[in-house]
């Protein structure tokens, strides 16, 4: 530390226990185990004939009376999903049949590996037998029309994510738990029941779901049970007196939590995270967001007379390592786009009270604190950042950004919480929002968000809007015209618009679909009572139990596309370099490159490679052009949910970023690429130009507001990618912006990578043109900083300003990767030397060692902000 | 009374650099202007001397289409010039920069008003606001073009904003007079105290330099920057002898050394014009400058490295 710095102020060392922690998870070879799904299925078996509700609680309660109690060395928090650390079950009732294919390469591929045994490869076939055609996943495609499945085939947009899982991404109600324990749940479920009106037909289902909950939240506390009795009993034979006192506080805490309320802080956070566990046990969902911490803990903390300080740290250090310990496997596909295992969970600090007071505590700098000591990629730390927020505790903020993690991002309550009154909840309600999974505002407690509904790809509409609905070759969108039938931007801009409204409506068919899937199949007993309005109500939150119900899909590509019309205007209309035929001509030949499909383009099998245009016909034999088709092939399978993808074999003879020009090549689709290429973009902060992508976010964000859910709440559009630009851009074909096939899309709300050479806040001026209020699931914007920008105290200062000054323009949320370029490129050299080094991916973090190649280079190359 | 200020003045700006953090407190937009007197070796930014738009070629980003041979009307490109570009027939027109399809050309300078640069500088208004930062005029050497310069400066001030000059101090009187009273923080380079040096470093005396900073000093709070070139001033008996000079001046607390660097050395090449800095001389590192700083420190000044 300079002489004279006050801001910035270190972090302190951890404790060699949560240092051990740490090293058990990082150093875990995450495994498959089957326990989960061989429960489960017998659970199933043993109890047809019941009610969806009835026959979940049946199967909650198998898992719990029956499944492992794990402690692990050192620990202090106890509840583990799996035996092995870091290890993940399966949630074989939603979808099973992607897991089977992949069993010999999923312990070798390249997004989050898992070690499967051959033991438990032949129990999980056995098991699969049973769940053949009976998985939510499946009743959910059957629900669908032809057209809607049409479009998902074509790449336009997927809803996978809960057709392969629980849903997940809500934020529990933990306080109630904290207050009133589990059996608080069972008296009020009670109270409840008993005052159900048996001559009213609608109490029949009411009495199924709150017996439900009786069963499930017995079977809850009795596995709190048997964590007290396994504690007392490792206690017994303990021989290091520390860790045999250690071990009989545990149990002591586990006799009162969280059967009943919590009496101190460790207490309390014993609570909060067998809350969190068996929420993981019973829906394998992720997104399962913590939410408010320093509020939720902050009563437990101040009412502690006996803690000490370094001792709540360490809890809480302890806490954060525990969610790393849960881990969830994912298909191939699903683990690329997700890349890092990570659970999204979005665990918040900061904000303010109903009331608009800031609420910012010990806890919310005891966060960051735990954050610097333990810099898991799980969970994520959120910040609200309100006009009345410290500024002392912003630069904290940005001094725990600067250790390099990606951590924490940060949210602007003064856009969110309007965007959320807008939606129709209440200001006083609004003010106490949380975000949750990546990005997404979420009332917590009260709200069943279905956050993360869909992807869909705005690349997609530019696609299908230059050949006048085709996409790959199919009519699958309205007929709206061919590209060189249009005289001018306009017209253009209304056939995107009408591709734009045919393509919503199949994703939100796709959406309600799923949504009635899980309604009528999985409605979660455990769940129901972490979401206020659900027992009041008397049904699941899956079934709309919710006091708030919305859906969230979200889009990423709209920037390609509206750098795409920008430069059709620019080149072809304004400075009339080449007409709309020649443009087309080189995008349907990718612009001479190598790496079809110019998806959308004429006609997919025919002309995707190796049309009779196209120059590479020449320089390529017809082995690859086959192999290609059959990737492309398995992709279109994927998406339809009834195959998996091997990305290795994608990978190996797929990508174009870099490939050759041929020399065969036409001058003239050279000319038309560079002139493309040199085409300025979204993100100078050029509003001529920025419209176009301010028009293509629009364009999706006010399509989705129409629509309402299965649930009887509104579908409200957010804007971030996961990691899905770098896999989705696979289903893409060159674009009018320059964009060869196959490349990376951009990033969020991010200008395309490379294209923001105007400074950090030219780009951020960009992204605030957004109506960011309107994509009320949420925005993304990642911004990538060298650590010696944040040098200093001017540095935080700086950096303090940078974060206000966009929040001062209504942008909504930032996250930042603080890794030089010569530390990423040397970790993907040599991963041994930097396995601990975390980045962020979007809307999240992940070791960066574990992630796939491509999405590594796609981070190298994301603009680097020099200082 | 309020100023009046004339908005449409025109001057010939080269770059409005924004989001930059060493040029002033906060976070700032710098504003090049073209022309300056001097000339020195070691000049970062050679686009920034002559005062009309100076045409810059990148050979590697050309894919040799000929666009700009059949677009110039000045005769400026020729294959069978060995050197592909007559520099000095290029009047700034700009036309084969649009022609250009690999953005191998650029057009350094164009002429704005004081109203269209202040409309780019509010760009970035709420970002001064917030890191208490401002704009930063420098060029080339703002005194050059300084009734613009005055008209830019009046109107950041009519703004609430900071305003702060980089200069090499040398203009004339009337210049001086008109530009400083609208400076809230003025960053003064300084090379050498050796006249000799100085003339053949910068191509000027360092007389004139000496005579107006007496007066800036008067005018606005003033810091010494010295760009620090191995060879020509980076002793610790040059650092002693800026400082008794610095020591002479009005109100000078804290002096800046800026390490010799080599950034700007391809813009000569773009140029068409050779670097002059023999080659051998490698760009400085903070920690060569460490014994410098502490002789600025020792002789009473705050120390800043890189500003």
């Amino acid at each position: 530390m300079a002489i004279g710095e006050t801001i910035g102020k270190g972090f302190m060392e951890p404790t060699d226990r949560v240092k051990r922690l740490k090293k058990v998870i990082v150093e875990a070879m995450p495994v498959i185990e089957t326990e989960r799904a061989k429960l489960v299925t017998e659970a199933y078996k043993e109890n047809e004939g019941i009610s969806a509700i009835m026959r979940r609680a049946k199967v909650i309660e198998k898992l719990l009376n029956n499944m492992h109690v794990t402690i692990r060395d050192d620990e202090l928090i106890v509840g583990s999903a799996a035996q092995h650390p870091r290890s993940s079950e399966v949630g074989i009732e939603f979808s099973f049949d992607w897991l089977e294919p992949e069993f010999d390469t999923i312990g070798t591929r390249a997004n989050d590996p898992f070690y499967i045994s051959e033991e438990s490869k032949k129990e999980l076939r056995e098991l699969a037998k049973y769940w053949e055609g009976k998985t939510l996943s499946e009743y959910a495609m059957s629900l669908m029309t032809p057209e809607c499945q049409a479009c998902q085939d074509h790449a336009v947009f997927n809803v996978d994510n809960y057709k392969l899982a629980g849903v997940g991404h809500y934020v529990p109600m933990y306080e109630k738990i904290l207050e009133k324990g589990f059996s608080g749940v069972i008296e009020e479920v009670n109270e409840a029941k008993a005052k159900l009106d048996y001559t009213n037909s609608e109490s029949i289902a009411k009495k199924q779901f709150y017996d439900a909950i009786l069963i499930t939240y017995t079977a809850a506390i009795n596995l709190a049970h048997r964590y007290r009795a396994k504690a007392a009993e490792m206690a017994k034979v303990e021989a290091n007196p520390q860790r045999k006192s250690e071990l009989e506080q545990i149990a002591k805490n586990l006799q009162r939590v969280p059967e009943f309320g919590a009496t101190n802080f460790w207490e309390a956070i014993q609570s909060y995270w067998f809350v969190n566990f068996i929420i993981h046990v019973e829906s394998n969902g992720h997104s399962v967001s913590p939410g408010p911490f320093d509020r939720q803990l902050y009563p437990y903390y101040a009412m502690d007379k006996t803690i000490t300080r370094e001792f709540a740290q360490e809890l809480i250090d302890c806490l954060m390592i525990k969610f790393s310990d849960c881990n969830k496997v994912r298909d191939e596909i699903s683990a690329a786009a997700f890349a890092g295992y990570t659970l999204f969970e979005l665990l918040t600090i900061g904000g303010t009270d109903e009331y608009g007071n800031d609420l910012t505590n010990d806890l919310s700098y005891m966060v960051l604190e735990a954050h610097a000591h333990t810099k898991m990629p799980s969970p994520s730390i959120g910040v609200r950042i309100g006009n009345q927020t410290p500024d002392e505790f912003v630069y904290r903020v940005c001094e725990t950004i600067r250790l390099g993690t990606g951590m924490p991002n940060v949210f602007n309550d003064e856009i969110i919480i309007p965007a959320l009154t807008n939606r129709g909840i209440p200001l006083k309600v609004a003010r106490t929002y949380s975000p949750s999974g990546c990005v997404e505002p979420d009332i917590h407690g009260r709200e069943f968000g279905w956050h993360d509904a869909a992807s869909f790809n705005s690349a997609q509409i530019m696609q299908a809007t230059m050949n006048n609905g085709r996409l790959f070759g199919d009519q699958v969108g309205p007929q709206t015209g061919e590209l060189t039938d249009f005289n001018n931007i306009e017209e253009i801009k209304e056939a995107y618009q009408k591709q734009m409204a045919y393509f919503v409506s199949k994703m939100i068919e796709a959406d309600c679909c799923v949504e009635k899937a899980h309604a009528d199949l999985c409605p979660l007993p455990f769940e129901a009572p972490l979401i206020d309005g659900c027992i009041q109500q008397g049904k699941s939150a899956e079934e709309g139990g919710a006091w708030y119900n919305f859906s969230g899909p979200q889009t990423y590509g709209f920037v390609d596309s509206g750098d795409s019309l920008y430069c059709i205007q620019k080149n072809v209309f304004e400075d009339k370099k080449f007409t709309l035929a020649e443009l087309k001509e080189a995008i349907d030949n990718n612009f001479g490159y190598t790496g079809g499909p110019e998806g959308g383009s004429q006609e997919i099998s025919i002309n995707w490679k190796y049309g009779p245009n196209s120059c590479t016909a020449t320089g390529v034999g017809t082995n690859e052009s086959e192999l290609e088709a059959r990737i492309y092939e398995k992709v279109k399978a994927m998406l339809a949910g009834s195959g998996s993808l091997n990305l290795e074999e994608l990978r190996k003879d797929a990508m174009p970023a870099a490939s050759e020009l041929q020399s065969e090549c036409p001058e003239k689709y050279q000319y038309i690429l560079k002139v493309l290429q040199n085409t300025e973009g979204y993100g100078n902060d050029i509003d001529e130009i920025d419209q176009y992508s301010v028009f293509t976010a629009g364009a999706y964000t006010y399509e989705v507001e129409k629509y309402k859910n299965y649930r009887g709440g509104q579908f409200q559009a957010g804007i971030y990618p996961v990691s899905a630009n770098v896999l989705y851009g696979k289903d893409v074909g060159a674009l009018p912006d320059g964009r060869l096939a196959r490349t990376p899309l951009a990033d969020g709300v991010s200008p395309r990578a490379g294209l923001d050479t105007h400074g950090p806040t030219a780009a951020a001026n960009s992204v605030s043109k957004l109506d960011h209020a309107n994509a009320s699931n949420g925005t993304l914007y990642n911004m990538k900083f060298s650590p010696a920008a944040l040098a200093g105290d001017e540095g935080l200062k700086q950096f303090a300003a940078l974060i206000r000054g966009y929040f001062a323009r209504k942008g909504m949320h930032m996250q930042f990767n603080v890794v030089d370029k010569a530390t990423l490129v040397d970790a993907q050299e040599h991963p041994e030397n930097h396995k601990d080094l975390v980045v962020r991916v979007a809307g999240y973090s992940a070791f960066f060692t574990t992630l796939a190649k491509e999405t590594q280079d796609n981070i190298i190359a994301r603009t680097e902000m020099q200082f | 009374m309020a100023v009046p200020i004339d908005y449409k003045a025109e001057g010939i700006v080269f770059d409005l650099q924004r989001f930059s953090l060493n040029d002033g407190p906060g976070i700032r937009t710098i504003v090049f202007v073209k022309g300056c007197p001097l000339s020195c070796l070691w000049c970062s930014n050679p686009e920034s001397q002559q005062r009309k738009p100076t045409l810059m070629y990148d050979a590697e980003s050309c894919i040799g289409c000929k666009s700009c041979v059949r677009t110039c009307q000045h005769g400026v490109f020729s294959v069978e010039n060995p050197n592909f570009i007559d520099y000095g027939k290029c009047t700034g027109c700009g036309d084969c920069v649009a022609a250009c399809p690999a953005g191998a050309l650029t057009i350094k300078g164009k002429t704005m008003t004081v109203e269209s640069v202040i409309r780019e500088l509010k760009k970035d208004v709420i970002t001064y606001r917030e890191s208490n930062g401002g704009i930063t005029l420098s060029g080339g050497e703002p005194l050059v073009q300084w009734e613009f310069s005055t008209e830019l400066l009046k109107a950041c001030k009519a703004q609430g904003w900071h305003t702060a000059i980089e200069t090499t101090g040398y203009g004339s009187e009337e210049a001086v007079e008109s530009v400083f009273p609208y400076v809230d923080q003025v960053l003064f380079d300084c090379k050498t105290t050796n006249d000799k040096v100085h003339k053949a470093c910068t191509g000027v005396s360092g007389e004139k330099i000496r005579r107006n900073a007496k007066r800036i000093t008067e005018l606005a709070h003033t810091i010494i920057r010295v760009p620090t070139i191995p060879g020509i001033n980076n002793t610790e008996e040059d650092f002693e002898s800026i400082c008794r000079y610095a020591g002479s001046l009005k109100g000078i607390k804290e002096i800046h050394i800026l390490p010799y660097h080599i950034l700007g050395a391809n813009k000569y090449k773009l140029m068409g014009v050779d670097y002059r800095m023999p080659a051998e001389i490698e760009p400085l590192e903070n920690e060569d400058v460490l014994p410098l700083q502490k002789v600025v420190e020792k002789n009473g000044f705050r120390c800043v490295i890189g500003g």
